[in-house]
């Protein structure tokens, strides 16, 4: 599951930008992003967050 | 003549006869919804396991109680309320249709568990060692009651959805396993004290379950050495007489496991032997009448047979290598070895549990996609229209692209300029002691590359030119990465490994990720250095598993690597590097410059290859340096859509 980045949230500090084992993120306008054919959804990122802004869209709900 | 007589003989547990003596054992996969619902996806991939051989197969651990302190990981399945029974239903149904006895595993997570909570449970309050995981809480004696009543009536309710076994787990942190070791139960009731008492959990579990499904065969899993004598766990031989005393409370099955999570030492490492844990086994074998198991690093069959023939185990065990290849037990009796797809140990199915991410394969990127016909794990659909395929590079990206690729029905060739198939693996599988079973998965594509009737030509160094003159319909760069700046006095990972280049005694490596630190290990290993390792990034070895980046980060201190973090490489000139760091320039001397730094491949191929064929695409490190993991899946998923 590739991780989704609540943009209202994100200050564009760049830590997960640092920790993303194959640099999928880079910084467009001052918030993270994700590039959708690099990312290994490993989800790593998301702990790392300061703000929380990085979420990984787990599916609760079952049938 | 069965090559592997023991292995694919009959076995019994109870009452119950199986095909054979390998069990597929549980492994979580976070495939279940948050809820603790099974998903389609599940009981596609536990069909899959059943289909493969194997003659026992084993569920995911599901937690029995209602509040989630037995919950351990987000998409962990349930069995807390009959709701869930025709979902795990339908998993007992797909194993059974398979023709393999199904196992069902009950788990309380205990000092792993919680995940939702604020809390986790244990007998008492010994603080977490990993920071993951939730602060403690002591367990009353109304909830240890509880705690085994969940366990009888998860076994009702796994009766009723049509599973021949259940089994308990008492391993590595759960619950029983807490209870059991001397490192984590400091009760002073009847619960703790001596083994017999700190076992007493286990008993009551145990017996209650057998009370209640008495037609079902009961096995548990325990801990045969739990590696903390760094922190007053039991002796080896308690846990041994752990084994006893739950055979003794009424278990048809024994399952030996070692090492707990917060061990500090290394248990599935490639660096750990195949076949090391055996010993272990084998003690358990010696106190105990009923069938024992084990997996743990049998990742080649000739281990198991042997073990099995010398009476160290029953019953083979396996998780990751039938995660990696579910077809493993059909391909090892069929005679096709050379095509099962080898795990390597990398781990990246275990560490993505933690970060609530479905279980991924570096090898098999399939895995978790059994059911989506597009993904093939059945075989391709032949593509609609055939093309002729030229792939540029024979390392993994190249490999799974062309293997893909061809059994869909494309004419595919493949060059390669060196006389080797492997490309960067080749110099990966000497970094450390175990590395060269990365080389396993590179075999396996080359056999099944050869199969599909790929034509590889090797030693040919392709160029934009023979490729203008082959004129292909799709050309698929996969060159590996490129350096820059590597002239003159700069060595290469290459120069270092391959070519044996002279290395001084004062070197400094430029790059910090995986490729940094793997040239540090594998100079340390064979010389004394004195090496410094320059990073522009504030976190070296971001993209090295955590199982293998704390071994390599305790050798780097051991040898006392020197790491300029934040810091910029700005000249080099006669051995003095010009460096830029957050508190101000400065020169590295060093004898030996190594850089370990790949950007995509541009300078051959980049601007030039649209003008070469009408479909072009880059893959692996050629399309941007990472690791194994995302070369093959980089190749598998072009290969679908080609």
């Amino acid at each position: 599951m590739i991780p989704v980045i609540d943009e209202e949230e994100c200050t564009g500090c760049g830590t997960c930008i640092e920790i993303c084992p194959p640099g999928a993120i880079t910084l467009v306008d001052g918030k993270a992003r994700i590039a959708g054919d690099l990312c290994e959804e490993c989800g790593f990122c998301a702990p790392e967050c300061p703000v929380e802004a990085i979420k990984i869209p787990f599916p609760l709900k079952g049938p | 003549m069965e090559r592997y007589p023991h292995i694919f003989q009959s076995g019994t547990i109870g009452k119950l006869v199986t095909r054979n003596r390998i069990k597929y054992a549980a492994t979580e996969t976070n495939f279940p919804y948050g809820d603790g619902y099974v998903s389609d996806r599940e009981v596609a991939y536990m069909e899959a396991q059943a289909k493969g051989g194997a003659g026992i197969v084993t569920t995911q651990g599901a937690y029995p109680d209602k509040k989630g302190e037995g919950k351990g990981f987000k998409g962990m399945m349930s069995i807390n309320d009959d709701k869930f029974i025709p979902g795990l239903a339908r998993i007992a149904d797909v194993i059974r249709a398979n023709g393999a006895l199904s196992s069902i595993q009950i788990l309380h997570c205990g000092r792993e568990g919680g995940i939702e909570l604020d809390y986790c449970l244990m007998p008492s309050i010994v603080p977490q060692k990993l920071s993951y995981f939730k602060p403690p809480r002591e367990i009353t004696a109304t909830e240890i009651k509880q705690a085994v009543k969940d366990h009888v009536d998860a076994a009702r309710r796994a009766r009723q959805a049509g599973f021949d076994m259940i089994e308990l787990s008492g391993i590595v942190g759960y619950l029983i396993s807490t209870f059991i070791s001397r490192y984590t139960n400091k009760r002073t009731d009847e619960y703790g004290g001596d083994l017999k008492a700190r076992c007493r959990l286990m008993i009551e579990i145990i017996e209650g379950v057998k009370a209640e499904v008495g037609d079902m065969a009961v096995g548990i899993r325990l801990c045969g050495h739990e590696l903390l004598d760094d922190r007053g766990g039991n002796t080896f031989e308690e846990s041994v007489e752990s084994f006893r005393i739950a055979q003794e409370a009424g278990a048809d099955y024994l399952s030996v496991t070692i090492g707990w999570h917060e061990s500090s030492q290394s248990v599935i490492t490639r660096d750990v032997p195949m076949g090391h844990w055996l010993y272990i086994a084998e003690a358990v074998k010696k106190a105990v009448d009923v069938p024992v198991m084990m997996a743990f690093r049998q990742f080649l069959p000739h281990i198991p047979e042997k073990a099995i023939a010398g009476g160290q185990i029953d019953f083979v065990e396996m998780c990751r290598p039938m995660m990696a290849d579910p077809e493993f037990p059909n391909k090892i009796r069929q005679g096709r070895e050379k095509e099962i797809v080898p795990c390597i140990a990398c781990n990246a199915c275990f560490s993505r549990l933690y970060y609530h991410q479905p279980i991924m394969c570096s090898v098999r990127p399939n895995l978790g996609h059994e059911g989506e016909e597009e993904w093939g794990y059945y075989g391709f659909k032949p593509a609609p229209k055939k093309k002729k395929i030229a792939i540029v590079g024979g390392g993994p990206a190249g490999l799974q692209c062309a293997e893909v690729a061809a059994r869909k029905g494309h004419e595919v060739t493949l060059f390669e300029k060196n006389d080797r198939l492997g490309g960067n693996v080749l110099i990966a599988s000497m970094v450390d002691a175990g590395a060269i079973e990365l080389m396993r998965p590179i075999a396996t594509l080359e056999e099944l590359c050869r199969k599909a009737g790929v034509s590889i030509r090797l030693g040919v160094e392709c160029d934009p030119a023979m490729v203008r003159e082959e004129a292909p319909d799709a050309l698929v760069v996969a060159t590996g990465g490129a350096m820059k700046g590597v002239s003159g006095e700069v060595l290469t990972p290459q120069d270092v490994m391959v070519k044996d280049r002279k290395i001084g005694q004062r070197v400094a490596i430029i790059g910090g990720g995986g490729v940094g630190l793997g040239i540090a290990v594998y100079l340390l290993r064979h010389g004394e250095h004195e090496i410094t390792i320059i990073d522009e990034g504030g976190k070296p070895g971001r993209d090295v598993n955590p199982f293998y980046f704390w071994q390599y980060m305790a050798l780097m201190k051991k040898k006392k690597v020197n790491f300029m973090k934040r810091t910029r490489m700005t000249a080099i000139e006669d051995g003095r590097i010009g460096v830029l760091s957050p508190s101000g320039e400065g020169t590295v001397e060093a004898d030996s410059i190594i850089m370990s730094v790949f950007y995509p491949e541009e300078e051959v191929w980049g601007r030039k290859a649209s003008t070469l064929a009408k479909e072009v695409y880059f893959i692996g490190d050629a399309k941007k340096p990472r690791r194994i993991i995302n070369a093959i899946h980089d190749g598998y998923r072009l290969g679908m859509v080609l």
